[in-house]
């Protein structure tokens, strides 16, 4: 370990604690843009934590995993971005609490 | 007796030498068959005479075949040529067999057969399915040679089951009439019932012998139980007796005359019902192991023989009367078969091929003569108008009542002798009655149609006819083909049936019994001495006989007879015993017995069963996933915020498991 290391716990902790902040924004809020924002938070809480696996156990899946993740987690981006617009383009509004049509 | 599992057979057997003049007489029919369906509507009128060629050349083949069935593979004990085919798994292959009895066989049913193709060719002529008709002949003579050349069980069941197939298409060939079709369904069913044992009796042979090949079942037919014999034995009686027309199974045949002459032809003389003629005589083996089979076939053929001659007495259709003596004349060769007496009962075939086809084809002349009239209350006087059908079915009938000098006489004797020789008196007895009285029926036919006046111009109701039932039949036209071209075949066949018998003139000592010296042994050798010598059965047989010709003369063939032949006809008709019209109540019986509790059961099923048992699981399954369809719909708010409340708490939830009740600290 060198000198300037950071114990893994806190990584992962700082990563989890995003993730719960990403986690409470997608409950808690009605605006599509501040979900997909915080969906993008738990992204990154996922990308944090696998680089800090890969770090301890010296291994560079991790890296790869995190790369993927960016990568899918643009493309959602793209696509959710895509059907926010087609949904304030359709009902006028953008309360994701107001597109229920798919009730059953 | 032949050494089925010894060097010969065996080793042949497992030789791969396959005669390929085997193969084309078992294979052309079939390409005949398919080749007339496929291009029917392009063939025409030349389907038959495609349909003839082939069978011709089947016979040519068979006759450049000849010496193959002969050629014993090492020191002659061989029955034959087994040649393997394929071969599915051990102990299961799949190949032809050419010895003396296969031969025989296939030389009559592609001989005769193949005149009965000619014959056709004339007699079918307008009909508006003609190639159709055609292709099924071709068929019915493939499936009868599958049935002949197989040499295992599952191939004879295979064409078993096919000669049934091939029936049904011809007896219902006229399918716009509801009799035919009738007809045929029941020809099918009965049949299937045969199937049904021939299948019962592999499996037990299966089971006891672990083989299917009759060189291999039949090796090992001596070491067997007593009783596993008997019952493979009577499981394949119950085969030929549905095949052959014995009793309680002959039902159908009577009916199958529905199908067109030439049908009736083929099926009663070269094919289908001397099945079981064959079966038994191919099984010797096993029926040489169980004498209570031996005797239990010998009696059913007994009182088949009587019982048919007793129905032919009271037939008035030209047709059924023939029928009735088809199965009187089998039930002779399923006793002489049965009893043993092996080279009698195949002679018995081979005559009534002969004349039996010459009877129908000759029958058919005259219904054609007349416009498809079978009543022979209707005909008479025919002598002049049909010669040729005249001079046929007077030769056929002096050959089905053995008559000396003509093939019946030589083949029915022997059968009947055999009967008193091998210790049977009482089928003894009754084979000389059925003697008497087929004499009396087959002329009471012969005078009835062909004496007298014509009398197709006298009502119906006069002659005691009853009302016929209109059939959606299209009015018959026979456009004007050559008379020669239906006569021919007739004028041929009257020589083998007349002279067919010929072979087996000096008894033991003649060619017949020669040619099967391989495949049967002759009479066992501890016997008592029959009562009575050859030659005084003969006479005696031969007395009952002129018995039988002499009543039917005196009540239908003198003067005052053929003078008052309206009125005669007329009261025989209305005094006939209620038991002789019905068939000795067999139809009744069978319908009582089986038809009516089927039907019955049938109906409770589909009030019952069906409704509350069937349709109710399948509504209750239905109505289920309906309930479950509308509770579930419940679930789906389409709030995107609560569907994500579902998915973090059940993460929680599978993380709280695995972290404190999984794997706790």
């Amino acid at each position: 370990m060198t000198p300037m290391s950071v114990d893994v716990s806190n990584y992962i902790g700082l990563s989890a604690v995003i993730f719960f902040i990403g986690v409470a924004g997608v409950l808690a809020r009605r605006n599509p843009l501040i979900v997909l924002m915080s969906i993008e938070l738990m992204f990154n809480a996922a990308n944090l934590a696998l680089i800090a696996f890969s770090r301890l156990w010296q291994n560079n899946a991790g890296h790869i995993f995190a790369f993927l993740v960016i990568t899918v987690a643009a493309a959602e981006a793209a696509i959710g971005l895509a059907i926010v617009v087609v949904a304030f383009r359709r009902s006028k509004n953008v309360d994701v609490d107001e597109v229920a049509g798919m009730r059953g | 007796m032949p050494d089925y599992v010894g060097t010969g057979w065996a080793a042949t057997h497992h030789s791969h030498n396959v005669d390929p003049l085997l193969l084309a007489i078992w294979l052309l029919p079939l390409c005949g068959a398919l080749a007339i369906w496929a291009f029917g509507p392009q063939l025409r009128r030349g389907a038959g005479v495609l349909a003839t060629l082939v069978v011709a050349a089947c016979f040519g083949l068979t006759l450049l075949d000849i010496h193959a069935a002969f050629a014993s593979p090492s020191s002659g004990v061989g029955i034959g040529n087994g040649v393997p085919l394929g071969s599915w798994t051990t102990g299961f292959d799949f190949g032809l067999l050419w010895d003396p009895l296969a031969l025989l066989w296939t030389l009559v049913i592609t001989g005769v057969g193949g005149l009965i193709h000619l014959y056709s060719i004339g007699y079918m002529a307008g009909d508006k399915a003609e190639p159709r008709f055609f292709a099924y002949l071709n068929f019915f003579v493939f499936a009868m040679l599958t049935l002949v050349l197989a040499d295992n069980f599952v191939g004879l069941l295979v064409g078993w089951g096919l000669v049934g197939l091939a029936s049904y298409f011809l007896i219902g060939f006229w399918f716009y009439k509801p009799s035919a079709v009738a007809a045929a369904r029941k020809a099918f069913v009965i049949n299937v019932v045969g199937d049904v044992g021939l299948m019962f009796a592999i499996f037990v042979m299966f089971a006891y012998t672990g083989s299917t090949t009759y060189a291999e079942v039949f090796g090992r037919a001596g070491t067997l139980p007593q009783g596993v014999v008997s019952t493979i034995c009577v499981a394949l009686f119950v085969a030929c007796a549905a095949k052959s027309a014995q009793l309680p199974l002959h039902t159908w045949l009577p009916d199958a005359m529905e199908g067109p002459t030439p049908v009736s032809a083929l099926i009663h003389a070269a094919t289908m019902v001397t099945a079981g003629v064959y079966l038994i005589a191919r099984c010797a083996p096993l029926w040489d192991a169980s004498p209570d089979a031996r005797a239990l076939v010998g009696t059913i053929g007994a009182l088949t023989a009587l019982t048919g001659a007793l129905l032919g007495i009271a037939q008035w259709d030209i047709k059924r009367i023939l029928a009735y003596s088809t199965m009187s004349q089998i039930g002779y060769m399923i006793m002489g078969v049965g009893i043993g007496a092996y080279q009698a009962g195949i002679l018995h075939f081979y005559a009534h091929a002969f004349f039996k086809a010459l009877l129908f084809l000759g029958a058919g002349l005259v219904i054609h003569e007349l416009h498809d009239e079978q009543d022979v209350r209707k005909m008479g006087g025919l002598r002049t108008r049909t010669p040729v059908a005249f001079v046929a079915m007077a030769i056929g009938t002096l050959a089905i009542i053995g008559f000396p000098g003509f093939s019946g006489y030589y083949s029915k004797d022997a059968v009947i002798y055999a009967a008193l020789e091998r210790g049977y008196p009482a089928l003894y007895a009754i084979a000389v009655i059925t003697a008497g009285i087929t004499a009396y029926y087959m002329f009471r036919l012969i005078f009835v149609t062909f004496y007298g006046r014509y009398r197709g111009d006298v009502p119906d109701a006069e002659l005691g006819l009853a009302a016929r039932p209109a059939t959606l039949e299209p009015e018959a036209h026979h456009p004007h083909v050559p008379r020669w071209l239906t006569e021919a075949p007739v004028i041929v066949l009257m020589i083998p049936s007349v002279i067919a018998g010929y072979v087996a003139i000096n008894g033991e000592n003649s060619l017949w019994w020669h040619y099967f010296a391989a495949d049967f042994a002759t009479k066992p050798q501890v016997m008592p001495a029959p009562p009575l010598s050859e030659i005084a059965s003969t006479l005696l047989v031969l007395a009952v006989v002129l018995a039988g010709v002499a009543v039917a003369y005196v009540r239908y063939g003198t003067a005052a007879a053929k003078e008052n032949a309206v009125v005669r006809l007329r009261a025989e008709a209305a005094g006939m015993p209620q038991p002789f019209v019905r068939g000795f109540y067999f139809d009744d019986l069978i319908d009582a017995l089986i038809v009516r509790p089927a039907l019955a059961l049938g109906r409770a099923f589909a009030r019952f069963v069906d409704p509350h048992v069937i349709d109710a699981g399948v509504t209750d399954v239905a109505r289920f996933a309906g309930l479950m369809g509308r509770e579930l719909r419940l679930v789906q708010t389409g709030l995107v915020r609560a569907y994500a409340f579902v998915v973090v708490g059940g993460a929680v939830v599978f993380i709280a498991y695995f972290a404190l009740l999984r794997f706790p600290r």
